[in-house]
């Protein structure tokens, strides 16, 4: 028996030395991922984090510089030509003369055709992409020139620039080192003509692209950018090291094409508590989206802000509720009003972000203040007022709450509240504004719904509200597909059935002709004036970013934009 | 039952431990039941967004009246506390009575007429089959379809009779083929005890847990499909114990004897075999509740097949997940639910003790 | 091997495609596949990437590929009036109209009629107003009569060329032809069509019969490859603090036997009693708020299994690092599960020390410790193995909460992730492998169980 005892001590005292903290390398960045990427499938990703870590392998056209917020030729030499003809309009690109391939071979031309291929062909597990891509018809090789190529895409939008640059360019040499696409041509695949999908060669690439192979080899998963694969231990971790002499590294003045750190290692942890003590531990470098409550207390710790610096750039997350205007009940837009005089967004911010959020009046982010309408007042809880505009909307309060004739039939004035289930910020909004409405005798129902079930409740807009959150971005502001009464039909994103004559009209102007940016700002401050007259949508907050980064990295670039930071471009301090 | 009733005064006098863990029940389940008529200076959903994380019994939470401090949304541990036990005992204690009722009825079933004993014409067992599969088919498949019709209930209704005509028919063309000696008359053994152990070691095959999580996916949360989920996982427990206790009770010699004397079997069982049975069952019944409150917490904190609006002890344990130095709330209604199943295990382990049996999990 | 372990190999079998089957086949029948929430449940933005039909031509061309759009089963069994192609119309909200109005009518012509007429109607590019927008789209979505005549009454007065008239004449020549032929009866008549074997579950049980359980759906690998990683992580869990139980289990029963440690056993039952009623989850979390906590006791790393580190390790030190982060997690478990499976043991070793060859030894002039560990203990340890048997599904459960909140990579947090994504390939699995796991543990303990009396080896067959 003393036996077992002393090994059983000696157990523990094994456990307990090991409890200091492993030591770390210095030159390299730790980040943590909130769930395992899945796949890094660079044209059939689904995940923010897949495209944290894509971003490291391979390259886009064009992509986001998170220094300075705006969008940067990366793989291209520099921003399209644009043309427009008449049903169409053409992008002409020239890819940068010294990217490479990890083989040392260049980048051409035939890299994005084939990249388009892979992204058109029937087969191929490319349903994420394909969509994205629909709109560019063809491409057109330059015969004189193999890093120049035209995009011809059908119609216009002021969001096409971006998004034709928008898709990582993949090896062709690598992917299809048998050219079994080479024979295709992307207007046939465009036009998805049937004996495409016969096409014996294409079969035997498909048999091969739609193997995990080509979303976890660290073989496959090598593209132009600054990184290849290392190490990925599924679920747990995943590392990538810099190529050792990359050629972003010897452009001169692009300050965004960027491969500092030696290795970047990626921890899946899944909880944020657990993550937040890993970071107080030293044991991250990187944590974003800290809790409001979490980060106001590492705020007060000066032991840790020794170690870290703690950052809020305003992010583009749009936070919002939207009101169902087709329920008779809610088509009055004075009861709307209403509504969003109970809903307390300051109360909400303070609550929830603890003030690491902006109220705003529109759709637009205060931080883009060029677009933004200051002189909108922002609508404020005032349960009087509320009363008000409930009165004048020929709601009449008795004794047990609000009645009204609507189409005959006496109706009571009762909202039901939905958000995605899990979500603590829509959870305490719908507290928040359940408890004002009491006040009002409105009884207030809150429930929380699976993200498939809210889906197709606000789709087929059965519905009274919602909240939801939007993400948006400094570079693109055409809001037709979401505001305009031409997508208010089910299945339509238009799920509030927003829209006057006057705001279709704007959301028509903004995406058809481009306007210059001074009458651009003119029509997006009269749409944010409809749309608090309206409210159909009631603005909230847009949130501000909280991370922390450790103090011995600077060109953190630090962003609003996702993830919040360039991991790529981290430095040592020189001490 | 006097039996019953005896067992439990005399544990009441001679046990402490028993009497301060019944006490205690008893209160929670008073209080819990008048809760919503007490004078409470809070409402469990009101907020307080001034005071939001107090610590218990701070200055600041005196002051406040928020004495065992607040969550996230500045509501109020105590309130919050007191609400949870409301809910539990409304979610556990009907489950825990009709996984009961159903585990005795299955099991008192199959340990009544074991495999040989129940004996059925081939006639009524084809009608039976016939009957339950149209019962299926008009009685609840086409109803959940025609639901959402605009006149559904006509519908409904015109499901409901076709589905009695088609009971009529069946339940006659039975006597008919009974009338004559034929291959309908002759009668066959239904294995009932085979049956009902093949089920229950179905469900018991996969751990409890992951069966309700894989089902809960399937459906929307709400409160009816949850409790029925947990009275399909939980009634096996009591079959089995009913089973073997039912099937000792056919060896006494009293109940032979009113078997040989004809007693119609309900009355035998209603008679003999169930005042035996109340002591074990009670002891599974306190044991069963004590775990399912573990259990109901633990979906209720993982937002697994529960309303997201109900206040319940898991709910208030999520809550630390976004503050982890709120303490508090895992340390109050965790010691809230901790000692609710220690005091429904000292009952259990109690009366175990007074019905000679041995504690089970 | 034995005739009735063959016995019970052989009963797996059914049990185990049961389970399957139940679980594919629910999977199946809910809304919301995973394709759906990938493909067509874009979260919107302040520009669109693509637009609604490209998003629903690749959602269709996803099914096909993936041969989710073969009929569910060998047969179904559905109203007369619903053909069984309906699940190949598209979008939802027309199918989900059609079929309505196929049940309320009892009658699929008109219904297809009517639906034709809709959808000349839709193709007709006029410039419309909010309020026919409105009654173009309840047309087309609603089923309600009363609103569908409301709707059609609207656009009659339109004024438009010829053509459009025409349209519209046929429109309500086919609703009125719709709301004529009602009839209640008809569509309560079932109607059993037959799929033959070119359906999904068909598809899923060969090719499960020959090993290959799908792909997973969030990763794209195979759902046995992902099941494989998680596994392994949790077994260690699992074993290691089952072992750590069964020998504190042991060592605290062997103490509380002794006469002379009464004290001992008088303070430890009712503690482990009272540890007994804290659940699992409330037990993880003060732990992880207690030990864990730089502002409490930081004593543990919390989560994960550890870093990647680059250079080799000896398997020694692999084990040691891995368990410093298992520390806390199996510390939860083996709290959880000591009383329970203590209490047990001790009542069994204090029924051995009271049966006749106990006594005997002790006649014979051995020690009380002697007695204890020789005799009593070997002889105890017959129910033991019956307990831990039994006591794996109740530890798996258990893994499961624990591997939430701690973190690790195991296959009770796989469980959770697929069954929050709909991971269905996967989530069959993951039963499938618990059951044979659990049957495992059975069989091990049976035989077990025969190698240590074998004048058993019949009776419990």
């Amino acid at each position: 028996m003393r036996k077992i005892s002393v090994r059983v001590a000696c157990f523990l005292a094994l456990l307990l030395s090991y409890c200091s903290q492993p030591e770390r390398a210095p030159e390299e960045v730790r980040v943590r991922l909130a769930v395992d990427p899945e796949t890094l499938n660079p044209v059939n990703y689904s995940r923010a984090e897949s495209l944290q870590i894509i971003n490291l392998l391979f390259q886009s056209l064009l992509s986001a510089d998170l220094g300075t917020n705006t969008i940067k030729p990366f793989l291209a030499e520099a921003m399209p030509s644009v043309e427009r003809q008449d049903s169409i309009t053409l992008f002409t690109y020239e890819i940068r003369k010294e990217a490479e391939w990890t083989d040392g071979s260049p980048v051409t031309a035939q890299d994005v055709a084939f990249t388009l291929k892979v992204a058109k062909a029937p087969l191929l597990n490319n349903e994420s992409l394909k969509p994205q891509l629909e709109f560019i018809k063809d491409i057109r090789l330059d015969a004189g020139n193999p890093q120049r190529f035209t995009f011809v895409c059908s119609g216009f939008a002021p969001e096409m620039e971006l998004l034709t640059g928008d898709f990582f360019i993949l090896p062709a040499y690598l992917y299809d080192p048998e050219n079994l696409l080479l024979h295709l041509n992307v207007a046939d695949l465009h036009n998805g003509q049937q004996a495409v999908a016969q096409d014996e060669k294409l079969k035997t690439f498909a048999a091969q692209f739609n193997t995990p192979a080509f979303g976890h080899d660290p073989r496959l998963l090598q593209g132009s950018g600054g990184y290849v694969l290392e190490n990925w231990q599924n679920g747990q971790y995943l590392t990538l090291t810099r190529k050792k002499d990359w050629w972003g590294n010897n452009t001169s003045n692009t300050q965004h094409l960027t491969a500092n750190p030696q290795r970047v290692s990626f921890q899946v942890i899944p909880d944020i508590t657990t993550a937040l003590l890993a970071l107080q531990n030293r044991q991250l470098d990187v944590l974003e989206n800290i809790p409001a409550h979490e980060f106001e207390q590492l705020r007060k710790q000066e032991s840790f802000l020794k170690d870290y610096n703690l950052h809020t750039p305003d992010a583009y997350d749009f936070y919002y509720a939207g009101i169902n205007t087709r329920n008779p009940k809610f088509s009055d837009k004075r009861t709307r009003q209403a509504i969003a005089h109970l809903l307390d967004v300051n109360n909400i911010i303070q609550v929830s972000q603890m003030s690491y959020a902006t109220p705003t009046v529109g759709i637009i982010p205060p931080s883009v203040k060029e677009f933004y309408n200051s002189n909108l007042q922002p609508i404020n809880h005032d349960a009087n007022k509320a009363s008000t505009l409930l009165q004048e909307a020929e709601w009449i309060r008795e004794a047990d709450g609000w009645f009204k004739n609507i189409d005959g039939k006496r109706e009571q004035l009762t909202v039901e509240v939905i958000y995605r289930a899990g979500n603590t910020n829509f959870e305490n909004a719908a507290a928040i504004l359940k408890q004002n409405a009491s006040h009002l005798d409105i009884p207030v129902q809150v429930q929380g719904e699976e993200s498939t079930l809210l889906s197709s409740r606000s789709k087929q807009h059965n519905f009274e509200l919602y909240f939801r959150s939007l993400s948006g971005n400094p570079f693109a502001f055409n809001f037709k597909p979401l505001l305009h009464t031409a997508y208010a039909g089910m299945g339509g994103l238009n799920y509030t059935g927003f829209g006057t004559s006057e705001s279709d009209s704007i959301l028509d102007k903004i995406s058809g002709t481009v306007p210059d940016r001074e009458q651009q700002a003119v029509l997006l401050r009269r749409l944010q004036e409809i749309m608090q007259e309206e409210a159909a949508i009631i603005p909230m907050y847009y949130t501000k970013e909280r991370l922390a980064v450790h103090r011995r990295f600077t060109n953190t670039k630090v962003s609003g934009l996702k993830p919040g930071y360039d991991v790529s471009a981290f430095t040592l301090k020189q001490e | 039952m006097r039996h019953l009733w005896h067992s439990i005064l005399k544990l009441w006098r001679s046990k402490w431990g028993f009497r301060l863990a019944l006490v205690y029940l008893l209160l929670f389940v008073a209080v819990a039941l008048i809760l919503p008529w007490l004078p409470l200076p809070f409402s469990p959903s009101m907020l307080d967004t001034n005071h939001t994380f107090l610590p218990p019994l701070s200055a600041k939470a005196i002051a406040t009246g928020h004495w065992l401090g607040t969550d996230g949304l500045g509501r109020d541990v105590f309130t919050n506390t007191l609400f949870g036990a409301r809910t539990t005992i409304l979610i556990s204690f009907p489950v825990m009575l009709l996984a009961t009722a159903l585990g005795l009825v299955m099991g008192t079933g199959a340990g009544f007429w074991g495999n040989d004993k129940l004996k059925l014409r081939r006639s009524t067992a084809l009608a039976g089959v016939l009957a339950s599969s149209a019962a299926l088919y008009y009685g609840l498949y086409l109803p959940l379809q025609l639901r959402q019709l605009e006149s559904g209930s006509v519908y409904i209704a015109g499901a409901l009779a076709v589905l009695l005509v088609l009971l009529l028919i069946l339940g006659l063309a039975a006597i008919i083929l009974q009338k004559k000696r034929n291959f309908w008359s002759t009668a066959i053994r239904i294995p009932v005890d085979a049956v009902v152990m093949r089920i229950t070691e179905a469900v018991t095959s996969v751990p409890r847990f992951v069966v309700i999580l894989v089902l809960a996916s399937f459906v929307p949360p709400s409160l009816p499909i949850l409790v029925l989920l947990l009275v399909l996982t939980l009634w096996p427990d009591v079959a089995r114990l009913s089973r073997a206790e039912m099937a000792r009770i056919k060896q006494l010699s009293y109940f032979e004897a009113g078997r040989s004397m004809g007693t119609p079997p309900v009355r035998l069982v209603w008679r003999h075999a169930l005042p035996n049975l109340v002591g074990p069952v009670l002891v599974a019944f306190t044991f069963g509740l004590g775990g399912l409150l573990a259990l109901e917490s633990t979906l209720s904190f993982l937002n697994i097949g529960v309303p997201s609006e109900l206040v319940s002890w898991g709910r208030i344990i999520a809550g630390v997940r976004s503050n982890t130095s709120a303490w508090w709330l895992v340390a109050i209604p965790g010691t809230a639910l901790s000692v609710t199943i220690l005091a429904l295990y000292t009952c259990s382990h109690y009366l175990s003790i007074t019905f000679g049996l041995k504690r089970h999990s | 091997m034995p005739a009735h372990l063959l016995r019970k190999v052989l009963l797996l079998v059914p049990a185990a495609w049961l389970a399957g089957t139940l679980v594919f086949l629910l999977s199946r029948l809910i809304p919301g596949s995973y394709g759906e929430n990938q493909i067509l449940n874009v979260e919107a933005s302040f520009y669109s990437k693509s637009s609604q039909q490209s998003r629903e031509q690749a959602f269709r061309e996803y099914q096909q590929k993936n041969g989710l759009d073969k009929p569910l089963f060998y047969f179904s069994l559905s109203p007369t009036a619903v053909p069984d192609t309906l699940h190949r119309v598209y979008p939802e909200p027309r199918r989900k109209q059609l079929e309505q109005l196929a049940l309320s009518v009892g009658s699929w012509p008109e219904v297809a009629a009517y639906d034709l007429q809709v959808q000349r109607i839709q193709s007709l590019p006029l410039p419309l107003s909010k309020q026919e927008q409105q009654a173009i789209s309840t047309l087309r979505y609603s089923s309600s009569f009363p609103a569908l005549e409301q709707a059609a009454e609207l656009l009659q007065n339109k004024p438009v060329t010829p053509e459009v008239a025409q349209r519209l004449a046929a429109l309500n020549q086919a609703l009125e032809a719709l709301v004529d032929s009602r009839q209640i009866l008809a569509s309560l008549l079932p109607r059993l069509s037959w799929h033959g074997i070119q359906n999904q579950y068909h598809s899923w049980l060969v090719a499960a019969l020959s090993g290959d359980f799908g792909n997973s759906y969030r990763t794209g690998r195979p759902a046995l490859t992902e099941v494989r990683q998680g596994i392994g992580n949790t077994l260690l869990l699992l074993l290691v603090s089952m072992l750590v139980v069964l020998a504190m289990a042991l060592e605290l029963s062997i103490l509380m036997v002794r006469r002379k440690l009464l004290w001992l056993r008088r303070a430890l039952l009712p503690s482990l009693f009272i540890l007994d009623s804290v659940p699992a989850l409330v037990l993880a979390f003060l732990l992880l708020v207690l030990l864990a906590n730089p502002a409490f006791l930081q004593l543990f790393p919390v989560y994960g299994m550890g870093y990647y580190t680059s250079g080799s390790l000896s398997a020694w030190q692999q084990l040691s690092l891995k368990l410093q982060y298992m520390a806390l997690p199996m510390l939860t478990l083996v709290l959880v599960n000591l009383p329970y499976l203590t209490s047990q043991v001790h009542t069994s070793l204090q029924a051995a020390l009271q049966a006749s060859y106990s006594r005997t030894a002790k006649a014979k002039g051995l020690s009380e410790g002697q007695v204890i560990r020789r005799h009593a203990l070997r002889n105890a340890l017959l129910p033991i193995i019956t307990i831990v048997s039994d006591f794996l599904p109740a530890l798996v459960s258990g893994s499961i909460l624990i591997e939430t909140v701690f973190a690790i990579p195991g296959i009770g947090r796989l469980l959770v992730e697929s069954v929050l994504a709909r991971d269905t390939p996967v989530l069959v699995l993951i039963v499938l492998v618990v059951l044979v796991v659990r049957a495992l543990s059975y069989f091990s303990a049976d035989i077990l169980y025969t190698k240590a009396d074998p004048r058993l080896k019949h009776s419990i067959l």
